[in-house]
């Protein structure tokens, strides 16, 4: 009995004692040899879990998830975290590697001079497209009026997808208007919404979770999505020998770009870990693998070097500076226009 | 005393199951549906402290936003509607198949039933992610059956992201809930009784009509309950087929409680929806329940 109880506290020990960093994640945002490497650095457990969107983020924590220590929440996320006090002040002096980082993507408005918040990755909301199909019907790339004009669309129509989310659709019209993503003008949002409706006839769908894989297989040739899935399905399409390619390109209206940040947790039972490992991946190298493996924008200056040089030339994952003025990070409506813009996505979806 | 407590010791369990997670959270729904929403999602607090003293802080507004626009009374018919087209497709495809089964020779019946429900052992969305490819433009049932209506002059049409998808897959999804009940009930007929129906002069079709079809209402009753009352809920199957005119209430409430995070809407709506299927089931029932009495 007693060696029983000695042989399950052998067993239970390395569990108590070993240095345990607990990271709550977007899936697949990570490289598994960044997270390999900074076990060995720091001889502690990188132990992940994951969510799929912001919301699932802050419903959890709004619920009382505790023992997260490094968060990863889009800028608007951030500024509600930051509002409701969810988040423990950087200890910069921990943080050499901030000197890493560009400029353009610091001092937010959703976290002012960065007390709470390190850029982690971006994504922008831009058209991707199937290249041979586009050129074939003499359609351009490098505008949202591919998306909303009948004169265009009546060439691919029901072989477009608009992502299902309102903020996103909304903005990508509002930018077409030529009015600011974050434009709150009711008659402006009414103008966006008309526009939605005349276009929608030619749409296949709102889709904002297979538009990838229809792309990648020819049945869809016109997306709005996210750069790094339009990555995703170029490389697939490339694996699965299609004869066509995928492409894509932020309209010169500009887009909608979404700045995930490295914040540490008010309850992280390991604020040391944390910042050790937010110093970690501020690493030019480490920070480049994420890059390399899902085509993410890079905020890090330092990573440039370490990435794949077709990715780091890609316009559309890494914005030239004067396309970069044009893009817009979304903030977040307080619940009078939420209940506004959520009436108007009604009829747009019912209608 | 002792025979009483093994009953209770029995039937608590799944009772307080249900008081814990049935009743208490339709309780919290109805709260939440007469509260304001939260400024960052969730709800407000029910009780507002001022000067004057804590008092309540609770609207109708999320109802009068309901009966504002005929847009949603519009969603729910059409909802409705699928769910009729559904039910009405289950039951004329599962009794055929349930009355095969129920006629079959005993050692095949659980056979027979095991294929039925074989589908469940395959993930819900795994199987309409299946659909997605199966009505794909490239898809070879597409290409058949545009092929077969090329021979009449008819143009080629789109299946995938219509709501003809979504009823498509529907009657799928529901149909061995259809089934089951059903079988239960057909299997237990005594063939006896038509024998003796064939004895006294009935012929076939006499003897299902008169004979099979009025003992099998029970399990009728039972199927259409399982296969319509699920379906008014559904929104996993219109987001992933229907397309921009394929969407169902369930797909506007899931809306309101993610995207728009309007949690008191988002319960008005679900209320609405279980109002609303309650009146429809019940309205049955009665019906039911006096076509029974009238025969007797």
């Amino acid at each position: 009995m007693i060696r029983l109880l000695f042989l399950l506290c052998l067993v239970a020990m390395p569990a108590f004692a070993a240095d345990e960093l607990h990271l709550y994640n977007w899936n697949n945002y990570i490289a598994p040899e960044t997270i390999d490497r900074f076990e060995a650095y720091c001889r502690c457990k990188v132990i992940q879990d994951y969510y799929s969107d912001n919301e699932e983020l802050l419903a959890k924590l709004a619920a009382g998830a505790k023992g997260y220590d490094i968060l990863v929440p889009t800028g608007n996320a951030l500024a509600s975290l930051v509002r409701q006090g969810a988040l423990l002040p950087l200890d910069k002096k921990l943080i050499p590697n901030l000197k890493n980082v560009n400029p353009a993507y610091l001092n937010t408005p959703f976290d002012p001079g960065n007390r709470y918040s390190v850029p982690y990755a971006y994504t922008v909301t831009l058209i991707g497209y199937n290249v041979e199909k586009m050129r074939q019907l003499g359609l351009p790339t490098d505008t949202w009026a591919v998306i909303f004009e009948p004169k265009y669309l009546a060439r691919v129509k029901g072989r477009v997808t608009v992502l299902d989310s309102q903020r996103e659709l909304m903005a990508a019209a509002l930018k077409y208007l030529g009015y600011s993503a974050n434009d709150t003008v009711e008659a402006h949002w009414y103008r966006a919404q008309q526009l939605i409706l005349r276009a929608k006839p030619y749409w296949a769908a709102f889709n904002s979770s297979s538009y990838i894989k229809e792309l990648t297989v020819g049945n869809i040739w016109l997306v709005h999505g996210y750069s790094n899935d339009m990555f995703q399905a170029q490389n697939d399409a490339k694996a699965a020998k299609r004869k066509f390619t995928i492409g894509f390109s932020i309209p010169k209206e500009g887009a909608v770009l979404a700045l995930d940040n490295m914040v540490i947790h008010k309850y992280a039972p390991r604020p040391d870990l944390a910042h050790k490992f937010i110093n970690f991946m501020l690493d030019g190298r480490n920070s480049s693998e994420l890059t390399n493996m899902i085509g993410s924008g890079n905020p890090n200056l330092a990573a440039l070097k370490y990435i794949n040089p077709e990715i780091a030339s890609n316009p559309a994952i890494f914005p030239r500076k004067e396309e970069l003025g044009k893009l817009e990070m979304l903030q977040d409506l307080n619940m009078e226009q939420r209940r506004v813009l959520n009436r108007l996505w009604i009829k747009i979806k019912i209608e | 005393m002792a025979k009483n407590f093994g009953k209770w010791l029995i039937s608590g369990p799944p009772v307080l199951y249900l008081i814990v997670f049935f009743v208490i959270p339709t309780c919290i729904m109805v709260l939440a549906s007469f509260r304001y929403a939260g400024e960052y999602g969730g709800l407000a607090p029910v009780l507002l402290r001022d000067a004057s003293g804590a008092h309540l802080n609770l609207t109708l507004e999320s109802y009068q936003e309901f009966f504002s626009d005929f847009i949603y009374s519009w969603l729910f018919i059409k909802t409705l509607i699928y769910a009729l087209v559904t039910t009405f497709f289950c039951l004329l495809m599962a009794y055929p198949l349930a009355l095969l089964i129920a006629r079959s020779a005993s050692k095949y019946r659980d056979l027979l039933v095991l294929l039925v429900i074989l589908p469940f052992w395959s993930n819900f969305l795994i199987r309409i992610y299946a659909w997605m490819i199966l009505l794909g433009p490239q898809s070879a049932f597409s290409a058949a059956l545009n092929g077969f209506l090329g021979i009449f002059g008819v143009g080629p049409v789109r299946l995938l992201f219509t709501p003809f998808a979504v009823v498509l897959c529907l009657i799928y999804v529901q149909l061995p809930f259809m089934v089951l009940p059903l079988y239960a009930n057909l299997e237990k007929h005594d063939p006896a009784l038509l024998d003796a129906a064939q004895d006294l002069g009935a012929n076939g079709w006499q003897r299902f009509w008169r004979v099979t079809f009025p003992l099998s209402l029970p399990g009728i009753y039972a199927g259409i309950a399982l296969v319509f009352v699920p379906v008014l809920g559904i929104f996993a199957v219109p987001d992933i087929l229907g397309g921009t005119r394929g969407i169902m209430i369930g797909n506007l409430i899931k809306q309101e409680f993610l995207e728009a995070r309007d949690w008191p809407f988002g319960s008005a709506l679900s209320i609405m929806l279980t109002i609303g299927a309650m009146i429809i089931v019940g309205g049955a029932a009665l019906f039911a329940g006096r076509r029974r009495k009238g025969d007797v």
